[in-house]
C-alpha cells in the first residue's frame, strides 16, 4: 500500500561533541522528537566537515567531533512545532527545511518467508 | 558499439575444411566480421556432429577428424546484421546460417571508449532526489534490503545511489534503531539517497515498493549542477564504472 502526501524535511547540522544537559545533543533531540510525537528522525554521522567557526570537524584520537545531520520528515504543522523546540536546544548549527513529497510504504508481511524486521 | 536491449544473434554452422578463395572459410568469415567492425565473434570447434550430407564428423575416426563442425557466433544490432547478411550469404556455400532475436542485458567493457551520449549525460538542470528510509536489518530474499535496492537501481541504470548508515533513529514502527554491542544484533537506521530524472525515479519507486515491507520514501526537487563521467585511465584496469 502506498500513501503519497506533501511533507516537510528538516535537517539539523551540528557536531557530535555538542551536548545538551550532559547528554549528546543528537540523543537529546531524538528524545525530544519522540516526546513531541514527530513521525521519525534519523541521525547520520558525516566523515568530515566544517561550519560556522571554520573548525574542521573530524574524528581525532582525543576528541570525537564528526559532523552530525539529523533528518526529520513530518507534516508541515509538526515541523513548524518542532523548530522552536530544537532552536532552544541547539547552541550553534544549521537548521534547514525543504518541501518534499512523502511516500509511505506499508506492505503486509504475508508472502514473506523471513521476518527479520521484528527486533525488540 | 553494442547497446543494451534488442539485438540479433547470428550463428553460422560450417565445416572446418570448407574452403573459400584458397583459405579456410572460418578464417575468412572471422576476418570479414573483424573488418566490418562487428563488436565480437566466437568460433568454436565441435566434438562431433553431422549436417545435410548425413555424414558423422567425429574425432573418433581419424580420417574424418579433419571435417569437424565449426560454429561461429556473433551478436549485433538488427541493422548491422542486415548489412552483413548479403556478404555472409554469399560466402557460406556449404553450411547453415541462423538468425535469432536476442536481448543484451549487460555490456561490460573495461576500457570504455568515451561514450558520446551515455545514459546519464543529459542529466543537467532539474532533477529529483529520492531518499529511502529503512532499517539495517530489513531483508529481501535473504540479503540486506539496502544492498538489494542498490543492485536493482544499478540494473535500472539509475545515475547513482548512496547508502548512509545512521547512528540513532526511530520511525513509524516506534522502536528506536540503535547499535548494539554485537554487530549481528544491531538494527541501525539506513538512508539511501538517489538522484535522477523524475521519470526514471518513478519507475524505480514501483520496483522498490514491491521489495519494501515497511518504510518511508521522500521526494524533493533538486538542481543538479553537474554530472561528470569518471573515465578510468587505460592503465588502471580496475573500477570500470
Amino acid at each position: 500500500m502506498r500513501t503519497v502526501k506533501k511533507a516537510k524535511l528538516l535537517r539539523l547540522h551540528f557536531g557530535e561533541a555538542d551536548q545538551y544537559q550532559g547528554k549528546p545533543l543528537y540523543e537529546a533531540i531524538v528524545n525530544r522528537c519522540k516526546e513531541l510525537k514527530i513521525a521519525g528522525a534519523t541521525v547520520l554521522r558525516g566523515l568530515e566537515g566544517y561550519g560556522e567557526t571554520a573548525e574542521i570537524h573530524r574524528h581525532r584520537l582525543t576528541r570525537k567531533d564528526q559532523p552530525i545531520v539529523i533528518t526529520i520528515v513530518d507534516s508541515p504543522e509538526n515541523v513548524e512545532r518542532l523548530i522552536p523546540e530544537v532552536e532552544a536546544m541547539m547552541d550553534t548549527g544549521v537548521i534547514a527545511a525543504s518541501d518534499v513529497e512523502c511516500v509511505r510504504i506499508e506492505n503486509p508481511p504475508a508472502g514473506r518467508t523471513d521476518h527479520d524486521t521484528t527486533t525488540p | 558499439m553494442l547497446q543494451k536491449g534488442a539485438a540479433k544473434k547470428v550463428t553460422i554452422f560450417i565445416n572446418e575444411d570448407t574452403q573459400h578463395h584458397l583459405g579456410s572459410l572460418c578464417d575468412c568469415i572471422l576476418s570479414f566480421l573483424l573488418h566490418k567492425g562487428v563488436s565480437g565473434a566466437t568460433a568454436t570447434r565441435a566434438m562431433a556432429g553431422f549436417g545435410a550430407h548425413h555424414v558423422m564428423h567425429t574425432t573418433k575416426i581419424e580420417v574424418l577428424s579433419e571435417h569437424l563442425p565449426i560454429r561461429i557466433e556473433f551478436i549485433e544490432s538488427a541493422e548491422k546484421v542486415d548489412e552483413l547478411m548479403p556478404a555472409l550469404y554469399d560466402m557460406v556455400n556449404d553450411g547453415v546460417i541462423e538468425v535469432q532475436d536476442t536481448e543484451i542485458v549487460k555490456i561490460a567493457n573495461k576500457q570504455r571508449p568515451a561514450p558520446p551520449a551515455g545514459p546519464h549525460a543529459e542529466l543537467r538542470g532539474r532533477a529529483r532526489l529520492m531518499r529511502i528510509y529503512l532499517g539495517e536489518s530489513d531483508r529481501w530474499q535473504g540479503e540486506p534490503l539496502y544492498e538489494a535496492i542498490v543492485k536493482r537501481l544499478r540494473l535500472m541504470e539509475i545515475a547513482g545511489a548512496t547508502v548512509y548508515r545512521g547512528i540513532l533513529g526511530y520511525g513509524a514502527k516506534g522502536h528506536t534503531h540503535k547499535g548494539g554491542r554485537m554487530p549481528f544484533s544491531r538494527d541501525l537506521p539506513v538512508m539511501i539517497s538517489v538522484v535522477d530524472a523524475e521519470a526514471k525515479l518513478a519507475k524505480a519507486l514501483n520496483e522498490i515498493e514491491a521489495m519494501m515491507q515497511d518504510g518511508l520514501i521522500v521526494f524533493s526537487d533538486v538542481d543538479v549542477i553537474r554530472l561528470v563521467h569518471s573515465r578510468p585511465e587505460p592503465e588502471s584496469s580496475d573500477a570500470n564504472r
